[in-house]
């Protein structure tokens, strides 16, 4: 065997910068499982997850953060959504579906997702220059999550609290996402 | 455009593909007497609507879902949105 280990290494990890009043970090260790309600067995699943989290699975279009914070549940379409977690060993999934004992598919999603913290009194004001969904607090709630494109790249975003939001994106275009948000709070602050 | 998704709201059509139209859900018996004919018309014939009209849109940049979009072709009002799976089922397709 050759003498090397390897380190994983998120792609934005460290991250931490401010502009004005916007400030934007990567956090870190955060592992994300899709869950995939079984067609025919969604009630089964629904009630595993609520066992599972202490939560119940949330609408579409919102998520749930169980009581200790230490979990989120994101629902991102009638039979799917994500679990985020931190976790800093690459055993994300096991962990999650030894919670739903084989009640829902799981499938470990970290690796393929960055992650930004955007939070803040201009967050917003940073945000709806490339976000193309409707963000202001009528619309989106706090925990209201949306998929959608920003500057072409998939996102997730998530309003985590009154100015704070969660973005995800394909970590293989992590920078260039970075850079786009970046580039949006730097030109409003 | 915007596009009032029936699970999720407004959404930009820049967030969609467009496919073209919704008879596509209707898929001919393959073992009926005339199925050549049904796939070939199937396959290669549409209506050039002027109009309303119903067509499948992909919501890629989002949930992933299949709608049925129900579109004014000469001023592209959309009076309609559906999700594909529930105007199959209702047209008895799938389970």
């Amino acid at each position: 065997m050759p003498d090397f280990t390897l380190t994983a290494a998120p792609p934005l990890a460290g991250y931490d910068r401010s502009f004005g009043d916007i400030a934007l970090k990567a956090p870190k260790d955060l592992a994300i499982v899709s869950i995939a309600l079984p067609l025919g067995a969604e009630d089964a699943a629904k009630a595993a997850i609520k066992t599972a989290f202490g939560i119940a699975l949330p609408e579409i279009g919102m998520s749930a953060v169980a009581k200790d914070k230490s979990t989120a549940i994101m629902r991102l379409a009638p039979d799917q959504a994500f679990v985020l977690f931190p976790s800093a060993t690459p055993d994300a999934e096991p962990q999650i579906a030894a919670k739903l004992n084989g009640a829902a598919y799981t499938t470990d999603q970290t690796d393929g997702w960055c992650a930004l913290e955007i939070s803040g009194a201009g967050a917003r004001r940073a945000l709806e220059r490339i976000c193309p969904v409707d963000l202001h607090p009528d619309a989106f709630a706090v925990n209201a999550i949306a998929r959608t494109v920003m500057e072409h790249m998939g996102a997730i975003v998530a309003r985590t609290g009154e100015d704070t939001y969660l973005l995800l994106s394909a970590s293989s275009s992590a920078k260039s996402f970075l850079h786009a948000v970046e580039l949006s709070a730097k030109n409003v602050s | 455009m915007i596009i009032d998704h029936p699970l999720l709201g407004p959404r930009d059509a820049a967030e969609f593909i467009y496919l073209g139209d919704a008879c596509l859900i209707d898929r001919p018996d393959w073992q009926a007497e005339d199925a050549a004919d049904a796939y070939h018309d199937y396959g290669y014939i549409r209506d050039n609507i002027a109009g309303p009209m119903q067509e499948l849109w992909y919501h890629e940049q989002g949930d992933r879902s299949w709608l049925v979009v129900t579109r004014d072709t000469l001023t592209h009002e959309i009076t309609a949105v559906e999700l594909a799976r529930d105007v199959a089922r209702a047209r008895g397709r799938s389970k």
